[in-house]
């Protein structure tokens, strides 16, 4: 008999790059007829991956709206100077043109004792006891709009404006922000921990769906064990479709998420009009999109992994 | 090509398939294993096709020890072997070509040449003109006929067969036992377990009878003899 030697041999007349390279590419092929095939498996665990990532993503947009917003707060941070009640409007004028020219003040707004009088008389409702008082309580203000964000430049002018005779009371009001901020914070770190259980919930199904699909094809891996496929062989298939899986699901939750916030920008609309706001809604950034898909497609390769790795390797021919 | 001894194989029921095997079978011989059911025929052709290992013995394939072969070099060892049997193993979900050319598509054959050699390989046991049917759509003496397109269609240096003739009538038998003598004769090495004794006698080939997991009869000249008066 000719050529008599058990041979690692390569087939011949293919380079064993292509070769490789060609059986990828049928993986991806073959992976992706499967998921075709079986279109009712698919589409299912395609939905659960795509509800339960799309919560993380609304979340995460939800946020991103509200840092928007809270970030023209910060911007329209103020200083109220409520002055002595013995200063006439002449000086308390004059005061102002002060206070504009200083370092770190963007703008100056005054209010005279009557105006804010008046004011209150209209926005409070407490118009007619207002009436019955004898002299006018509230003092000359003037409103002081920081030049800067930063909290120490505006600490530090808080404390000069302070410091001036006619001032009586400096106020800034920040306070409210900070509290805003930090509960923007701890939802911040609430929409992490739910990113990562429902990951985790993810890397779950897709893990469950593989090796559903690694039992129904239990035969087939037997045999191409029996005639010689190699582990990695009959593991690519399952990988792809793990990333097919992955990356159908990240489409899903975006188109989820994008259609949701399209249901919210109708009431949204007329929000703005009733508080005559500006807010605009921020829906995911092109950047946003690819990190939503990229993690998906490798959640996706990773619960394949896992399943590949516990199941595949315990299938051999008896 | 293949060499035991003093090959005894227990499971780990306890059960003993085979009890100090010691056998040769050259490069290009041909040979059948016979014996009762139970008698270690299949044990015997797993032990070769890397499926079970041996408790003790040798068992070497081309002078390769089998015992201890890492697991990554089992896949690439096994593409030097058709393994054919009895119940064909086809898959149900493909064509009878996808089927055939499975061990070319494993082995990465570009595709043009995996239609080349799947068609020859379909040619030569007949069913060229079913290579788009659905193996359920065959009767059984073509589906077998398919088992066999795709253990050869690699040309591996030797055929295995478990009992490749058991559901089928004697007609049908006696031409899927000439498939094999075919081969044999451009150069496979082939080994065919079966207890169909009378068709066996037909064919005049080298016999190896087991029983209760021990060689009784061996018509191979090579074989150790020393080595094999332990079975009694």
């Amino acid at each position: 008999m000719a050529g008599n030697r058990l041979r690692r041999r390569n087939p011949p007349t293919v380079n064993q790059i292509s070769a490789y390279l060609l059986h990828h590419l049928q993986s991806l092929v073959f992976s992706l007829g499967k998921i075709y095939q079986a279109p009712a498996t698919t589409v299912m665990t395609v939905a659960v991956i795509g509800i339960t990532l799309s919560l993380p993503g609304g979340f995460y947009l939800f946020l991103k709206n509200i840092d928007a917003i809270s970030g023209d707060f910060r911007s329209s941070t103020q200083i109220s100077l409520y002055l002595d009640l013995k200063t006439s409007e002449k000086q308390a004028r004059a005061l102002e043109r002060d206070i504009s020219g200083m370092d770190h003040v963007a703008a100056t707004r005054f209010i005279s004792r009557e105006q804010a009088l008046e004011d209150f008389r209209r926005d409070s409702g407490f118009g007619k006891s207002i009436d019955t008082l004898s002299s006018n309580p509230l003092p000359h203000t003037i409103v002081v709009e920081p030049g800067e964000i930063d909290t120490f430049a505006v600490r530090n002018l808080l404390n000069r404006l302070q410091a001036m005779p006619e001032v009586e009371i400096a106020k800034l009001d920040t306070e409210w922000l900070e509290r805003l901020y930090t509960i923007i914070e701890i939802a911040k770190r609430s929409v992490a921990i739910i990113t990562i259980l429902f990951a985790f919930a993810v890397l779950l199904i897709i893990g469950n769906t593989i090796r559903l699909d690694i039992q129904n094809r239990y035969q087939e891996i037997i045999v191409t064990k029996l005639i010689g496929a190699t582990d990695a062989f009959i593991r690519r298939p399952f990988l792809y479709g793990g990333i097919w899986y992955g990356l159908l699901g990240g489409i899903l939750s975006w188109l989820i998420v994008e259609i949701g916030y399209l249901a919210i920008s109708g009431p949204l609309e007329r929000l703005n009009l009733l508080y005559k706001s500006d807010m605009n809604l921020i829906t995911f950034s092109f950047q946003d999109f690819i990190v939503l898909i990229a993690s998906s497609t490798l959640l996706g390769l990773a619960g394949s992994w896992i399943a590949v790795a516990r199941h595949l390797n315990q299938i051999e021919p008896t | 090509m293949i060499e035991f001894h003093n090959v005894t194989k227990r499971y780990e029921s306890g059960f003993e398939a085979l009890k100090n095997v010691s056998l040769k079978l050259g490069d290009g011989q041909m040979a059948f294993i016979t014996g009762h059911s139970g008698a270690g025929k299949s044990t015997l052709l797993k032990i070769i096709a890397l499926i079970e290992k041996p408790t003790r013995g040798q068992a070497l394939l081309n002078r390769i020890n089998l015992n201890n072969l890492p697991r990554q070099r089992v896949p690439h060892l096994r593409r030097n072997i058709g393994i054919i049997f009895q119940d064909h193993q086809l898959l149900f979900d493909r064509p009878v070509f996808d089927n055939v050319a499975l061990p070319l598509h494993i082995q990465g054959y570009r595709p043009q040449e995996i239609a080349k050699r799947t068609r020859a390989a379909l040619d030569k046991v007949g069913l060229l003109s079913k290579e788009k049917s659905m193996p359920i759509t065959l009767s059984g003496g073509e589906q077998q006929r398919v088992g066999i397109a795709r253990a050869v269609v690699h040309k591996p240096m030797l055929l295995l067969a478990d009992e490749p003739t058991g559901n089928l009538d004697p007609v049908l038998s006696r031409e899927i036992m000439q498939i094999f003598v075919d081969f044999n004769q451009v150069g496979v090495t082939v080994l065919v377990a079966s207890h169909d004794l009378r068709l066996i006698e037909e064919l005049d080939k080298p016999r190896m009878t087991l029983n209760r997991g021990q060689l009784i009869l061996n018509d191979l000249d090579d074989s150790d003899d020393e080595e094999h008066h332990g079975w009694q």
